[in-house]
């Protein structure tokens, strides 16, 4: 398991809608807004590199010193993004597919508004099984 | 690129950072004469070092010439000619970014920080102007190394003043001394440099002759040793003259081209010679000495850099780069490594390699580590340059972010740096912008630049606004508002502070942090804080709830917090039709009341209006706030004419101020104010009352309050609403939220007052089954009297609203049966239970005197209840402009479970239409005991007795807590045999039957239960009960009247007289069989056989539904002893179309009984049992 990993949603209007520190690292007060801080900025490198490529896997596409994101875009431009100091790439992928998933049936909920912070602790835990799993 | 490399700003920059060096060596006398003007003699020679309109040719090695348009020298003190300290550089960065962050103070006072059209200000290109003498300034710091040749002097110029003596020795003595810079002395240069010699004259000092003569005598001295290869030339300038200024810059031009002449003869020198040692090959060890071939293929590539022969410096590079590397010399790899890659820039082909080339030297310059800093840094500054013009800027800002090193403040200046080129970048990437930006303010803040920090910051709000990223607004709202208030410049720190204080997302620790913080900060500034937007409580603007009374008034808060709709439909039958829309009966005045009024609320001068705010914190919890409400009156006079003038919003500020100094007697309202605090993550309600003094409008424009006693905010209701664009047509529809924070104030004169509470004594806690007499109290003080009172209950099933006499009996002796009367004649009224209540006409309220009104409560079910009364009465004084009010009042009670009943009838086997009756009383209490008094059945002719004398039931008289108990009880229909129109007149008059369950003489009497309001409470809890077999005349219902023994001590309890009733109805007596059936017969029977015997028996057969029943016989008998009925008479005639005979042939005797009355249909059927008795019993002879 990755020591640092920081697992954000974020919406096509770039919200973010679900956010997870799932790293095994101590938490220390400054890395949240460090690490939204990358991830805001690597919302930048996405905006570019989204429509150069048919694959919603974006691999990494931005780092900050030994920090790297990974970038996975749904066909609704939703992204789901990964701040992480681990190499595993194929773990990443399916970390990603496999939240993708878990995402299109949070959306599936009609009572989910697309778009609107995801609260469901259903779907908290699952991800974090899955970052164990992959990450 | 169309664009000529040159004229770039990396090209411009070249050409002025790589130029040829002059160094200078003056005597002090030529300073002293320079100082006249305040300049040092460098300074005075400077303009005369860049041509900028010259056309000269120019021939290095190859033979084809070229022409220079621009050339430049850069002048030096030979002090000054040496590699610069570390120390005084970085103290020199400092001061360039201290004076910058001086010049930007008064931008950082301004209040307002950029917007987001900032962007496109700086979109168009200008950033801070500093940063290219930072740049310079960062490149300086690597100036003269000893790797690279272009720092080196290529001549010296000696300057001696006319006025010292002897001139000639003195320019001997400058050249000799010892202070010649180390590049001379160590070796990395030739020492042989080319001489200029400068004899400088002031005319003021005297006539240029001896000036001339001195000159004259200079060419004369032979200085042959000291010459260089190139020819010498000696000037003379008399510079403060303004007729020898042509005359100064045509002698420089010589001096110029002298000089190139002689770089000319040195390059091909070198070219040569290099030609020549090619094969040898020797690398001269590790240091690398003027005199060895590396370094003289380096100086030639750097001269030939300088005279812009960029072919020949590429290949001098090229040739010389794959040396340095084979002996592993990193650094002056690196060095050539760059200037090929510059070299490529300028000659302006392969961008590949000339990239490649930087990035290569910048690496290696990385790998050395700390003595090639600066260098790297210097490299990638060329390499940014580089990028930049090509505008490849997303790569030169990733190009900043690797020159950062670890000293904080070039880092804090590349990464702001870095955040221009985002901005820059096509399409413009603003979150890279906002998060180098926030980077470099970090460094800024670590090298205590916190002028620059706050302005990088301020820069990354612009971009950061309205995001949705909690952690990144909190921190830069946070920082800045720190920095600030490090800056003792509080007001805008509290600004920044205010926004975070709303981060619920944030952990516990944070929270208390930024709470702490931002209270000291506010107290530091030593006064209070108005706020608009305060953030701390959260407070629920849409839980705003106005309560006021206008024709509706409330007895309770609690009676106020109920929907409106729920006394809307209670109160729909009670109030006049045409005042349901709550403006319309105001139209009556509409004379009086200014047209603009109309549409705001009205209330009442005199009465308190209640506003609930919810509020809720965080984590953290709060300290006492104080809540109190800003408003502004008008006083308006019935004819219209306002007294005071309306004050926009904005001047409601002030006054609210003026009007928090409340509660003195002439003010024109009373606010309140309400302390409290809030623990963690708690919500709460506060209340806040308003009492208008005077009659005009009040208009209600915001809540205010006191954060931990030093902050007030203050919310403007109308703020929080976004105007809506009324449509035109639909206006009527549409009021504006605004419009119900507007009130009339008017007076009543008749107000209905009422004690607290109106109703008593009312109980909050009850036993299941409880009755009880409760008094509705009303006082009206007024002179004018309240008439027309009428009154609704929403539950008729708990509250009964009882007669006026019932006030002058007492309870419960009232409901006691008197010996002799009959049956007496009060009736429930059976369906009041949903009709207004009017009190008698000639009801008034007036004067001193309370009206009284006696009601009936019961207990019907556990639970609990909330009862709503309504009461409606109207003004007697006509001219007032409300014409009724209601009161509306609102109880809440909580029925505990008391006593479980049931009941269980089964037919008698002795006889027909008797039943036996069992009773299960379970005390469902935990500590109360019961008494049961008496047991009433209600019912069909129904008459109940007990089996056992009470005493042997109930030895102890009383149910304990928990405890169980059966009884039987007998069950005897009275019901004459008559004829169907009597049955039909017994119905509508239920027969009560009673029966004492407590022994004889103790002195309690039988209640009655068919008196007002037990009957009235068991209408209800018959309809309440109601059964699917609706009318059934074989069902009965019973009564259990009991009472509780002690005095309850739970001061919920009120205990008051009582009775406690438990109201079982519908149960049936009819048995699962329709029919029922008793033969009777003598026992034994005493017969000689001599003749025939007949043994009467007699058959009862009881139809119990109402149906015709078809009724089929059988007896058995043995073969021989076979039993003949001989006859049947059916002493029921009424079944005219009934077969009524029996036939002894056949064993099997049918009998269809019809109870088809025509006329009494059905009903009748069914309440007819059909009565066929056997007469005979035939024996049959043996």
């Amino acid at each position: 398991m990755a020591t640092t990993a920081c697992f954000i949603i974020v919406s096509r209007n770039d919200i973010p809608i679900y956010e997870a520190e799932v790293g095994s690292a101590a938490k220390r007060e400054d890395a949240a807004q460090l690490h939204q801080f990358i991830l805001h900025a690597a919302l930048d490198i996405v905006q570019d590199l989204a429509w150069t490529t048919s694959a919603m896997y974006l691999k990494a596409i931005d780092r900050f010193n030994d920090l790297v994101v990974s970038v996975y875009v749904t066909a609704g431009h939703t992204r789901l993004m990964l701040l992480h100091d681990s190499r595993n790439d194929d773990g990443i992928k399916s970390f990603f597919q496999e939240v993708h998933e878990l995402y299109i049936k949070i959306l599936l909920n009609p009572l989910y508004l697309p778009g609107s912070r995801i609260t469901s602790s259903h779907f908290d835990t699952k991800v974090r099984a899955l970052a164990r799993k992959y990450l | 690129m169309t664009v000529d490399p040159a004229n770039t700003s990396l090209g411009r920059m070249l050409l002025e950072e790589i130029s040829p060096v002059v160094m200078v060596l003056s005597t002090p006398l030529v300073e002293e004469a320079c100082l006249k003007n305040g300049l040092s003699f460098l300074q005075m020679l400077n303009p005369f070092s860049s041509f900028n309109n010259i056309d000269v040719p120019e021939r290095t090695a190859s033979d084809q010439p070229y022409r220079l348009q621009k050339f430049k020298l850069r002048l030096y003190y030979a002090s000054d000619v040496k590699q610069p300290n570390l120390e005084v550089g970085k103290k020199k960065l400092k001061e360039i970014i201290t004076q910058a962050g001086e010049k930007d103070l008064s931008e950082l006072c301004s209040d307002a920080p950029q917007i987001s059209n900032a962007l496109v200000s700086s979109e168009s290109g200008n950033p801070p102007s500093w940063f290219q003498c930072f740049n310079k300034q960062l490149v300086h710091m690597v100036s003269f190394s000893d790797h690279e040749a272009f720092d080196h002097p290529v001549a010296c110029l000696l300057v001696a003043s006319s006025k010292d003596e002897q001139p000639i020795n003195r320019f001997v003595d400058l050249f000799n001394t010892n202070k010649l810079p180390s590049l001379l002395n160590d070796g990395a240069m030739d020492p042989k440099i080319l001489k200029d010699f400068l004899l400088v004259h002031d005319n003021q000092d005297g006539p240029p002759d001896r000036a001339t003569k001195l000159l004259a005598e200079m060419r004369k001295n032979p200085w042959a040793p000291y010459k260089s290869d190139a020819s010498p030339s000696q000037h003379l300038g008399c510079f403060l003259n303004v007729d020898d200024i042509s005359e100064k810059i045509r002698v420089l031009n010589q001096q110029v081209s002298a000089t190139r002449k002689g770089f000319r003869n040195q390059i091909k020198n070198l070219w040569w010679r290099k030609g020549k040692e090619d094969v040898v090959d020797s690398p001269t060890g590790s240091m690398y000495t003027f005199s060895s071939i590396e370094s003289q293929i380096r100086v030639s590539g750097d001269y030939a850099f300088m005279l812009r022969d960029y072919e020949l410096a590429l290949s001098n590079y090229r040739l010389i780069s794959t040396d340095y590397k084979l002996d592993k010399a990193w650094k002056r790899y690196a060095g050539v490594q760059e200037m090929t890659g510059l070299t490529y820039f300028l000659l302006d082909q392969s961008r590949k390699e000339a990239e490649y080339c930087l990035e290569n030297a910048f690496n290696t310059y990385s790998k050395l580590g700390s003595s090639g800093q600066q260098n790297a840094t210097r490299c990638g500054l060329w390499w940014i340059e580089m990028l930049k013009t090509r505008d490849q800027y997303k790569e030169a800002a990733i190009v900043y972010f690797r020159v950062c090193g670890e000293d904080p403040l070039p880092s804090a200046v590349m990464l702001e740096q870095a955040s221009y080129c985002y901005l820059l970048t096509k399409p413009s990437m603003l979150r890279k912008y906002g998060f180098h930006l926030v980077l470099a303010g970090d460094h800024y803040k670590k090298c205590d630049q916190i002028k620059h920090a706050i302005r990088t910051y301020r820069s990354a709000i612009s971009v950061l606004k309205g995001t949705k990223w909690n952690h990144i607004k909190d921190h830069v709202h946070f920082h800045i508002g720190q920095w600030y208030a490090s800056l003792e410049m509080y007001d805008v720190a509290v600004k920044h502070m205010l926004e975070v204080l709303a981060c619920s997302h944030q952990s516990k620790t944070t929270q208390e942090f930024f709470l702490r913080d931002f209270l000291q900060i506010v107290q530091k500034t030593g006064k209070t804080f108005e706020v608009m937007k305060l953030q701390l409580p959260v407070i629920n603007f849409s839980s705003l709830t106005i309560i006021f009374e206008d024709n509706r008034t409330y007895a309770s808060p609690s009676a106020a917090s109920t929907r409106e709709s729920l006394w809307h439909s209670l109160e729909e039958e009670m109030i006049p039709s045409f005042s349901t829309a709550r403006t319309n009966w105001l139209e009556l005045q509409s004379k009086l009341i200014p047209k603009k009024y109309r549409e705001s609320n009205v209330c009442v001068a005199g009465d308190i209006m209640l506003f609930g705010v919810s509020l809720s914190s965080f984590v953290v919890p709060l300290a006492a706030t104080s809540f109190c409400f800003g408003k502004k009156t008008d006083e308006w006079t019935p004819d219209g004419n306002k007294l005071s003038e309306e004050n926009d919003n904005d001047d409601n500020c002030e006054k609210l101020t003026t009007n928090m100094d409340i509660s003195s007697d002439n003010s024109l309202f009373i606010l309140s104010e309400v302390d409290c605090s809030l623990g963690a993550g708690e919500t709460i309600t506060v209340l806040l009352t308003v009492k208008p003094r005077v009659e005009g409008t009040l208009q209600i424009v915001g809540v205010r309050w006191k954060l931990s006693g030093s902050v007030v905010g203050f919310h403007n209701f109308q703020s929080n609403y976004v105007k809506k664009n009324v449509v035109k047509g639909s206006r009527k529809a549409k009021l504006s939220p605004n419009d119900n924070l507007k009130f009339m104030v008017i007076k009543v004169y008749a107000p209905l007052q009422y004690f607290t509470p109106p109703i008593q004594p009312l109980p909050e806690k009850l036993y299941a089954g409880t009755l009880q007499q409760l008094v509705l109290e009303l006082r009206n003080q007024s002179e004018f009297p309240v008439k027309n009172l009428k009154m609704k209950v929403s539950h008729s099933r708990f509250l009964n609203i009882g007669n006026r006499e019932n006030l002058t009996t007492q309870f419960p002796a009232c409901l006691e049966k008197e010996r002799d009367s009959g049956q007496s004649g009060a009736l429930a009224n059976s369906d009041m239970s949903h009709e207004v209540f009017l009190f008698p006409e000639d009801t008034l309220i007036q004067g001193e005197m309370p009206f009284l009104w006696p009601l009936w409560l019961r207990a019907a079910v556990p639970g609990y209840i909330s009862l709503y009364i309504s009461i409606y009465y109207e003004m007697g004084d006509i001219s007032s402009v409300i014409r009724y009010r209601t009161l509306r009042l609102h109880y809440n009670l909580q029925v505990l479970p008391s006593l479980d009943v049931y009941f269980q009838i089964s037919p008698s086997p002795l006889r027909l239409q008797q039943f036996l009756v069992r009773m299960d009383v379970v005390n469902r209490t935990s500590t109360e005991s019961f008494h049961l008094h008496q047991l009433s059945s209600l019912g069909n002719q129904w008459e109940i007795s007990l089996l056992q004398p009470p005493d042997s039931i109930f030895p102890l008289h009383s149910l304990k807590a928990g405890q169980g108990l059966s009884c039987f009880f007998m069950l005897k229909s009275c019901r004459k045999l008559s004829n169907s129109e009597d049955t039909i007149s017994s119905i509508s008059t239920p027969l009560a039957s009673d029966v004492r369950l407590v022994p004889q003489g103790s002195g309690d009497s039988v209640y009655d239960i068919t008196r007002s309001p037990l009957v009235d409470f068991h209408h209800c809890e018959r309809l309440q009960q109601e059964s699917s077999q609706q009318g059934d005349l074989n069902a009965i219902d019973f009564i259990l009247i009991s009472r509780t023994l002690k005095i309850n001590a739970d001061p919920g309890f009120c205990n008051a007289p009582h009775l406690i009733s438990h109201h079982s109805c519908h149960c049936s007596v009819a048995s699962a069989a329709p029919i029922s059936w008793l033969v009777e017969g003598p026992g034994t029977l005493h017969h000689n056989f001599s003749s025939f015997c007949e043994v009467k028996l007699k058959m009862t057969i009881y139809n119990s539904t109402g149906a015709t029943t078809f009724v089929r016989m059988k007896t058995f008998n043995s073969s021989s002893n076979v039993g003949r009925l001989t006859g049947v008479n059916a002493i029921q005639s009424a079944t005219p179309g009934n077969q009524a005979g029996w036939h002894d042939v056949s064993l099997v005797n049918e009998i269809k009984v019809a109870s088809n009355i025509p006329g009494t249909q059905h009903l009748i059927g069914k309440c007819l049992p059909v009565y066929l008795v056997w007469t005979k019993l035939h024996q049959c002879p043996t």
